[in-house]
């Protein structure tokens, strides 16, 4: 009974101890996330908690009243609204799926074994990802100009007999616009790809080879399927990335002609500076825009992860 | 749980320290020193003005410390948006430039965040036109600078092969320039102007000629539909299209570049172009600058307009009497100094007295000797005076899309009553 007892204290006594540290790990585990969970609290949700009270009021500048869904109301009547949106799910519909096919391609090349200067090519694909938005954007504007470098090329060869409109047109400036992100942004996407390749055991590729594969049924057999999760990922952030489209819509075009090329982004930049200001309204948007890539995330998760899981 | 929370408590507490600690500082700072900031944009014109009414000013008050700073004109905008509109004055200047057409946008966004210039400087002095836009309610808010009359720069030389001289152009209406551009074209295959699609500059020249504006003269009602002088402007625009006379730019650069390196007859625009104009030194002697064409089919249009231009706001915060006095008595009411700014920079000014000047009187030998600014002050007069209103930017951005809808072959009519209806939609 005595032993008994002492053993039971002995362990009570232990597992005193055991909490007494867990408890002192516990703090000092907390005390190095809570100041990131501060600043991230006060940075990020505490704005996003006002953005949303913000978007149920309207008025000029400073002088705001509450009403109520009114602001919601009025995007759906909105045509400005409407048709940065339809500009934008352009942009993503062709941009998207071009880019990430185009980062597959690129990085399967990159990641051959035989491939000289791999990391010449390499380095060269992914330097656009370097280059400033502004700066970029700048360049293409005179690169697509009516005398610009790619209008005095096609002439040269012949391709067309007058300069194309790049960015008076309509149509033109839009496929200006996706050229230009395209080139932005393939390298990053492309580095992922990358990256994911080298996980792959090489001894399935060798298997496939010695059972009779071709190299394109080993791609989309093998390369595919392995990258399925990157690919997943890349899409997602792509498609938020394009959602946001600004810095090179605002320096290539202004969103001209008329509207044909402004984004959603872009919108809401006028609401609030360009036009006389109206920050409820264009708070509004931007709830959209959350709205929006919360839908077209669920809709390429249920898309591509279904055996994820 | 209590240490975590205990903890947390803690780092909010640093948090709040730490930033009541630095709005200290700065407030201290502010009351110690008798520094009047300014905010502008373009460091050849509005800059180089600043600069020089500090000169000015400096001579009769020395203990007064002006400080200019250079931002874009869309940073400006930004930083007095984001600042007001959360209700805090900091770090913004005792002076700001507001451009004319976004001016009572701000005025009206945000009431009580500007000083009221009112006893500053005598308002009758100004051209009439700079009035409407700078106050509210009958204050005066900002001290008018730069006019934006607007002239015809055209190149003398071109139209002379095609058959016309100066001289028998003077006050024509956009029918004549269209029939002057088709032969300029022929005779010299240079094409009359430039113009980006995505600014309608033009149009708001062509309808001030005519005392009309976007807006009826309230400030608020989108004035589009049935607005006969807009109408005509549109179909004017569309015949200059038409007629092949235009060269398309999409930046400010190309722009430049359309007429410094010879490809287009003629500019029209605001007089601040001058200086962009003379910068290509080879053209010189070749250029002339006729008032603007006015529209044809509306009777009281006049051969006199304006583009842009901007003026001086004192914000309400420490330091607004100072920044008004030195406004009041350079801007505001020294003649002298208007002379300066005319040679120095080639400004003109919307101050009246200004003009009786030497310096506005001289001939410029580069537009073969006509002497511009006295022209350019005359036809400041002019001005039809309208309200621009709050929704300059907002409206033009609707009108962009109903232009490239009618050049698409969309009916007028149709085309109007539907950017009316967007534009009632959108400014409540």
């Amino acid at each position: 009974m005595i032993t008994a007892k002492e053993n039971h204290t002995q362990a009570l006594q232990k597992v005193n101890s055991g909490r007494k540290t867990r408890l002192k790990n516990n703090v000092i585990g907390w005390s190095f996330v809570i100041i990131a969970a501060v600043m991230i609290f006060l940075f990020y949700f505490y704005p996003m908690v006002q953005a949303l009270i913000l978007s149920f009021q309207t008025g000029v500048g400073a002088n705001l009243t509450f009403t109520g869904i009114d602001n919601y109301t009025r995007l759906f009547k909105d045509p400005t609204f409407l048709t940065t949106v339809k500009n934008t799910v352009i942009y993503l519909i062709i941009q998207v799926p071009v880019m990430i096919l185009l980062a597959l391609f690129l990085s399967v090349l990159l990641n051959n074994k035989t491939l000289k200067f791999k990391g010449f090519f390499r380095t060269a694909i992914f330097l656009p990802c370097v280059t400033s938005l502004v700066a970029y954007s700048v360049i293409f504007k005179y690169l697509f100009g009516q005398d610009g470098i790619i209008n005095m090329m096609l002439m040269k060869i012949s391709l067309i007999s007058e300069p194309i409109q790049w960015l008076t047109d309509p149509f033109w400036a839009k496929i200006a616009i996706i050229i230009a992100i395209t080139w932005r942004w393939t390298g990053y996407n492309m580095i992922f790809y990358l990256s994911a390749l080298q996980n792959v055991d090489e001894s399935i590729y060798e298997a496939a080879r010695i059972d009779g594969a071709s190299p394109i049924q080993q791609f989309f057999k093998i390369t595919i399927p392995m990258l399925k999760p990157i690919i997943l990922f890349t899409s997602i952030t792509s498609t938020i990335g394009t959602l946001q489209l600004f810095d090179e819509v605002m320096n290539i075009t202004k969103g001209g002609p008329g509207n044909a090329t402004m984004t959603i982004s872009q919108y809401i930049y006028n609401l609030s500076f360009k036009y006389t200001p109206d920050f409820g309204y264009a708070a509004t948007v931007s709830y959209a825009i959350v709205i929006m890539i919360v839908i077209f995330s669920i809709i390429q998760f249920k898309a591509a992860g279904d055996n994820n899981e | 749980m209590k240490k975590v929370l205990a903890l947390f408590l803690v780092s909010i507490l640093m948090l709040t320290a730490c930033s009541s600690g630095s709005n200290k500082d700065t407030s201290d700072k502010g009351k110690d020193t008798k520094e009047v900031t300014v905010w502008a944009w373009d460091p050849n014109f509005n800059i180089k003005a600043m600069n020089l009414a500090k000169e000015a000013y400096k001579s009769e008050n020395p203990d007064v410390n002006i400080k200019v700073i250079e931002h874009a004109q869309d940073d400006i905008i930004q930083k007095l948006n984001t600042s007001l509109s959360s209700g805090t004055t900091k770090g913004l200047p005792n002076i700001v430039l507001i451009e004319d057409y976004r001016a009572q946008s701000f005025l009206k966004a945000y009431p009580d965040m500007f000083h009221e210039l009112t006893s500053s400087f005598k308002a009758a002095d100004f051209a009439q036109y700079k009035i409407a836009p700078t106050s509210l309610d009958g204050k005066n808010y900002g001290l008018p600078f730069d006019t934006g009359v607007t002239g015809l720069y055209v190149r003398t030389d071109y139209l002379e092969k095609a058959g016309y001289k100066v001289a028998d152009l003077q006050n024509m209406d956009w029918n004549k320039y269209i029939e002057v551009g088709k032969k300029v074209k022929e005779a010299t295959g240079k094409s009359m102007l430039t113009q980006d699609p995505k600014d309608l500059g033009l149009i708001r020249m062509m309808i001030q000629t005519s005392g009309s504006w976007y807006l009826k003269n309230d400030g608020v009602t989108p004035d589009i539909a049935g607005n006969a002088a807009l109408k005509d402007a549109f179909q004017t625009y569309k015949a200059i299209l038409d007629a092949d006379l235009v060269k398309p730019v999409s930046d400010w650069g190309q722009f430049v570049a359309g007429f410094n390196s010879g490809d287009v007859a003629t500019v029209p625009t605001g007089n601040w172009i001058t200086p962009s104009i003379k910068a290509e030194a080879s053209q010189a002697g070749k250029w002339a600058v006729l008032p603007m064409p006015k529209q044809s089919g509306i009777a009281n249009s006049v051969n006199a307009s304006n583009l842009g231009g901007s003026s001086w706001y004192v914000l309400n915060i420490d330091g607004k009497e100072k920044a008004a006095d030195f406004l009041g008595k350079t801007f505001g009411s020294n003649a002298d100094f208007y002379q300066t700014l005319n040679k120095e920079m080639g400004a003109i000014g919307t101050y009246k007295p200004a003009s009786e000047g030497e310096a506005y009187k001289a001939a410029d030998d580069f537009f073969g000797g006509q002497k511009v600014v006295s022209d350019f002050a005359a036809w400041t007069e002019k001005i039809p005076q309208v309200n621009y209103g709050m929704h300059t930017y907002a409206i033009e951005d609707i009108l962009a899309v109903s232009m490239q809808d009618y050049l698409k072959g969309k009916d007028l009519d149709k085309v109007l009553e539907d950017a009316q209806k967007q534009a009632e939609e959108q400014i409540k």
